[in-house]
């Protein structure tokens, strides 16, 4: 019964392309008639969460993940079909022409950050790399190397592999960060000893967006001869990367951030001078016993296909991105007071815009903005509601770390949306602030820092 | 007029197809980011003169819109039920 549901479905898109009528809506109500067997409802609600949604919100969470961007699904599909061999079967065309993609894949990474193709591992994305880069490094050097420098702004798996580390006896300098969001050169400078084995440093913060200056740390890392990590999974295609430039010995990069399939990534290790890690998963040898396991064609192709259109297209989405940035920016600026935005300006990428809303709750406003698909920040950690530790780490006030919203613009999102966020936004804001008394005592100029509030 | 071995009516053709096929995904963003680049991909190579960079264009032209003629299928198979709220925005009267 399905396979002929799905023929009809196939038929009528068919159809559509070779008529090319007004066809966007006509193959939905027909593909849409044609699954109503086994659905419920298919014309205008579905119940999520105990939440009616009507429409499928916009999307502004390019930092969560991004769509995969049609190219590279193109360039998927083969390997998911016909072309499904095992990439180290040595002994069938299925294992040589998969062998191949991979390859072909390799060098499309390599291509995007200057490397070799010769120093990319293919891994299962930035978490896993970052792992093998923290850990592995510094299990490998364990004789002489007992400390890691890293940041207290760093992602998560970063600095759950610095504590583990920690409670293996190795010691952890978690390095302040200014109030702008970026590392103080000097601090680092200082927490660097003798027996330091690992700097790392993330490039772009995942949820404040800043650029960490990367060619400055990579030069003091190069002065005291230590090796230098980066995850650069919020970097990779949106700024210009050059693994020699930055000096880096490992640098992690992930698929699902630039428009790929989620579930792979890879680690760039430098072979001159060569830096070695402990393989932290143990198995068939492949990627040079560096991450054993089967290399999953079709993703790893995606990847590769992501990273050559990213290269492609750098330059006409980053222009498009600041433009939009700054649209949306100046579009809730010039309606609502009491805005911050979390970082620095001018050193961050502008696809990531970080706005503290004074006198606002946080959860009630993400809860209002149903039809904007945002977050408050990382969404490891967007089921707490914890204010985020990268903002306190910023010095950012209780109250204000409370009410951010990361806006995450990509490639994909149009002016429209940025319209229609900026009249959501505002909106929402208004309304709680209409019900807030903070804001209401703001307004008769009484400074809120300023008030006692009585114990109960 | 001939230029590098592809004529002006086949590059006008090429960029009638591919706003055609741009149309019809059903993901309101991809539909929106294909028409527009394949807009400002045009206007970006208005100027070209040299008959081998012409040529170079058209086939990645064509080679674009060999991916957008079949991802138009694929996207339609798996069309989602319910529509962007950008795409109920053109049904409600403007305020």
């Amino acid at each position: 019964m399905s396979y002929a549901m799905a023929s009809k479905l196939v038929a009528s898109a068919l159809r559509r392309t070779l008529t090319r009528t007004n066809a966007t809506y006509g193959v939905r109500r027909l593909s849409t008639s044609a699954m109503a067997a086994e659905t419920e409802t298919y014309d205008d609600a579905v119940t999520m969460k105990g939440v009616k949604i009507a429409a499928r919100p916009l999307y502004l969470d390019m930092q969560a993940t991004s769509p995969v961007d049609p190219r590279v699904l193109d360039a998927m599909l083969p390997y998911y079909l016909a072309r499904f061999g095992n990439p180290h079967s040595r002994t069938h065309l299925f294992g040589w022409e998969s062998e191949q993609a991979v390859e072909t894949a390799r060098e499309q990474v390599a291509d995007l950050i200057g490397a070799s193709p010769k120093e990319i591992v293919f891994t299962s994305g930035a978490t896993e790399s970052n792992n093998i880069s923290v850990k592995g490094v510094m299990k490998f050097y364990k004789e002489k190397k007992r400390h890691v420098i890293t940041t207290q702004t760093e992602h998560k798996c970063v600095l759950d592999s610095c504590r583990h580390l920690q409670q293996e006896g190795f010691e952890v300098t978690y390095l302040p960060v200014e109030s702008d969001g970026i590392i103080d050169l000097e601090k680092l400078r200082s927490a660097i000893r003798p027996d330091t084995g690992l700097v790392s440093v993330m490039a772009v913060n995942n949820e404040i967006g800043v650029i960490q200056p990367m060619e400055e740390i990579g030069r003091i890392c190069k002065e005291f001869n230590v090796p230098f990590h980066t995850d650069a999974a919020q970097a990779l295609g949106k700024i210009p990367i050059s693994v020699d430039k930055w000096n880096v010995s490992l640098m992690s990069l992930s698929g699902h951030k630039i428009y790929g399939p989620k579930g792979v990534g890879a680690l760039y290790m430098r072979r001159r001078p060569r830096i070695r890690v402990e393989p932290q998963m143990n198995g068939g040898g492949q990627e040079r016993g560096i991450r054993s396991g089967t290399v999953p064609t079709p993703l790893v192709v995606g990847f590769g296909a992501a990273c050559q259109v990213a290269k492609n297209e750098m330059e006409y989405d980053d222009k498009r991105i600041k433009a939009l940035q700054e649209r949306l920016l100046n579009g809730i600026r010039a309606k609502l007071d009491g805005i911050v935005v979390n970082g620095s300006v001018e050193k961050r990428y502008a696809g990531n815009l970080n706005i503290s809303f004074a006198y606002v709750e946080g959860e009630s406003l993400l809860m209002g903005l149903k039809e904007v698909a945002v977050s408050s920040g990382s969404a490891c950690t967007s089921a707490s509601l914890e204010p985020s530790y990268v903002l306190r780490a910023l010095g950012v006030d209780e109250d204000m770390a409370h009410t951010s919203i990361r806006f995450g613009i990509g490639r994909f999102t149009t002016e429209a949306e940025i319209d229609r966020a900026i009249e959501l936004t505002v909106m929402q804001v208004e309304k709680l602030r209409e019900m807030s008394p903070l804001y209401e005592m703001v307004k008769e100029g009484i400074d809120i820092k300023q008030i006692q509030w009585s114990q109960h | 007029m001939v230029s590098g071995g592809v004529s002006r009516a086949q590059i006008l053709g090429l960029y009638r197809s591919l706003l055609r096929t741009a149309r019809q995904f059903t993901d309101y963003n991809i539909r929106e980011y294909t028409k527009r680049r394949a807009a400002d991909g045009f206007r970006e190579n208005r100027d070209l003169t040299d008959p081998s960079s012409i040529s170079a264009a058209y086939s990645d032209g064509i080679a674009q819109l060999q991916v957008a003629k079949r991802q138009t299928v694929v996207y339609s198979l798996y069309a989602s039920k319910i529509k962007s709220v950008m795409e109920m925005e053109m049904k409600m009267p403007p305020n």
